[in-house]
């Protein structure tokens, strides 16, 4: 079969968290695009209705199912939802998550509750939605699973303690779900860099990408292809590895805060001479 | 969407076509719509055979191609393969640099002079290769490097203290050029590739056997699976990514 041809996710059915907007809005997009039926899941129903008009403009199927990733009831109910729906489960991405509140509060400031909110919405809720989904793809003996970790996930952030943990726990969660339920199951990551979701506060916030090596900040349909990759048959052989889509940010320096090292050339300081 | 992904009107150069990993992902590029020119990585006569066949596969799926044996470790050698490229296409878009030369000896039996060579092929060579097609690829604000590395350039491995050298190399040397050259139109990104059915370095059955044992995936990568993240690397569809090795490892790296 032509290389590209094994790009091709049809007849595929996928369960996107987070589907309502952003990222998970636009991998649920590219994914309908390379031939997949869709279960587009988040916690405000009108995003998701909206997300599924999009999937069904593309000729797809979709079924929007409002589930908090935190509840691990209302997760279950919609994995049975899926499969009453398609009958199948073929791709899970987890990728609802991000700040909570009291995301940025120093250590001595998280409550409790805080602590538990930070690290289930970020950690959790994607254990509950592969347990759910796991025992169907163990049946029908192949799966694919693709994590939404970060940049904080590979890197600490000051007063960052709920996401930088949950983000890098998901990452040894999703190695050790790789080497339980591989090779017939691939669970992989993806880490997006600095992606501002169409937000001009967060642009701003970013200095538009000033700081990030390629001079630019993500845009959110960049992650469809590579999702789209994660989820064929190309990455067989590729199981509990993250990609990193970041413009350059993590080869070097940390890119929000502009610490970019760069030393002055040769000739300037009279070295490698 | 596999739109993205397609390297129609691409233009491609393959270093180290020669072995498994470099031939899979030659015809990879080609499969998706390169036109793609191949080296050897060294002037062994085997590796020449090995190149023009895989040349020979190139135009059986209608694309411009060639195969030249070259040393990959000699600047006149490598420049003049580049410069092939671009005479033949008229532009070269993208690199992948798959030269491999195997190795594995107690440090202690190491010579100078074999240290160097495995130096030379295994990192020296990506660094002449990169810099003989970044030339080419800054002036048109267009490139794509692919530098095709191994899981012993991640962890250590008894008796392979050079090659596990010029691998790590590899992949820090791909993070430095990607930023580098990250606002000029050139990514460049690694892919750690796993142990690989037909690599020189996996050392015959007896190696290979106890790989099947050691491996999660209880067997060794396909070359041609390695082959796609390639094509995605190549392609439209991974502008924003520079500066990343992708693993594709069958699990070697995840486990204790």
């Amino acid at each position: 079969m032509p290389i590209l041809d094994k790009l091709r996710l049809d007849g595929r059915v996928a369960i996107m968290t987070g589907a309502g907007r952003g990222l998970g809005r636009a991998m649920a997009l590219a994914l309908a695009e390379a031939g997949t039926d869709l279960v587009a899941t988040a916690r405000t129903q009108l995003q998701i209705e909206e997300t599924a008009v999009l999937v069904r403009e593309r000729g797809r199927r979709c079924l929007p199912v409002v589930c908090d990733v935190t509840d691990s009831g209302s997760v279950n109910a919609m994995v049975e939802a899926a499969l009453a729906e398609y009958g199948r489960i073929d791709i899970l991405v987890n990728n609802a998550g991000g700040i909570t509140p009291g995301f940025a509060n120093s250590l001595t400031d998280i409550s409790d509750q805080t602590w538990r909110t930070g690290i289930d919405t970020n950690l959790t809720g994607a254990m509950y939605c592969s347990r759910a989904v796991i025992p169907h793809m163990v049946k029908q003996a192949s799966g694919k699973i693709i994590n939404v970790t970060s940049g904080f996930g590979l890197r600490a952030g000051r007063d960052n303690f709920m996401y930088t943990t949950a983000k890098a726990g998901l990452i040894n969660f999703t190695r050790s779900l790789s080497l339980t339920y591989g090779p017939a199951i691939q669970a992989n990551l993806v880490a997006p860099g600095l992606f501002p979701h169409d937000d001009p506060a967060m642009s701003e916030w970013w200095k538009g990408g000033k700081y990030t090596p390629m001079g630019r900040l993500g845009r959110d349909e960049e992650l469809g292809p590579l999702c789209v990759f994660l989820a064929s048959d190309l990455t067989s052989y590729m199981n509990g590895q993250i990609i990193v889509l970041d413009g350059g940010g993590l080869a070097g320096g940390h890119a929000p805060t502009g610490f970019a090292p760069v030393v002055p050339l040769a000739e300037e300081e009279g070295r490698g001479k | 969407m596999t739109d993205e992904f397609s390297l129609a009107g691409k233009n491609a150069l393959v270093i180290g076509a020669s072995n498994s990993l470099g031939r899979a992902a030659a015809v990879a590029l080609a499969e998706a719509g390169a036109n793609v020119g191949v080296t050897t990585s060294t002037r062994l006569q085997r590796e020449e055979v090995a190149a023009n066949s895989c040349a020979n596969e190139i135009w059986a799926l209608n694309r411009k191609g060639f195969a030249q044996a070259i040393d990959a470790a000699d600047e006149a050698d490598v420049r003049a393969a580049i410069e092939r490229a671009v005479l033949e296409f008229g532009k070269l878009d993208v690199l992948v640099n798959a030269q491999d030369l195997p190795f594995a000896k107690p440090l202690t039996e190491i010579t100078p002079a074999e240290w160097r060579r495995v130096l030379d092929v295994n990192l020296t060579g990506v660094y002449l290769a990169c810099r003989a097609a970044g030339e080419r690829m800054l002036s048109q604000e267009y490139g794509r490097v692919i530098n095709i590395a191994s899981v012993l350039g991640e962890r250590g491995m008894a008796n392979g203290a050079a090659y596990c050298a010029a691998q790590a190399g590899v992949l820090n040397m791909t993070r430095a050029l990607a930023l580098e050259w990250a606002r000029r139109g050139v990514t460049v990104n690694a892919i750690g590739a796993g142990w690989t059915a037909g690599m020189g370095i996996i050392g015959g059955d007896e190696g290979r056997q106890a790989l099947e044992r050691y491996l999660p995936y209880k067997r060794l990568a396909k070359p041609e699976e390695i082959a796609g993240a390639v094509v995605y690397l190549a392609s439209d569809a991974a502008a924003y990514l520079t500066g990343q090795v992708i693993w594709i490892e069958g699990g070697a790296l995840s486990h204790v």
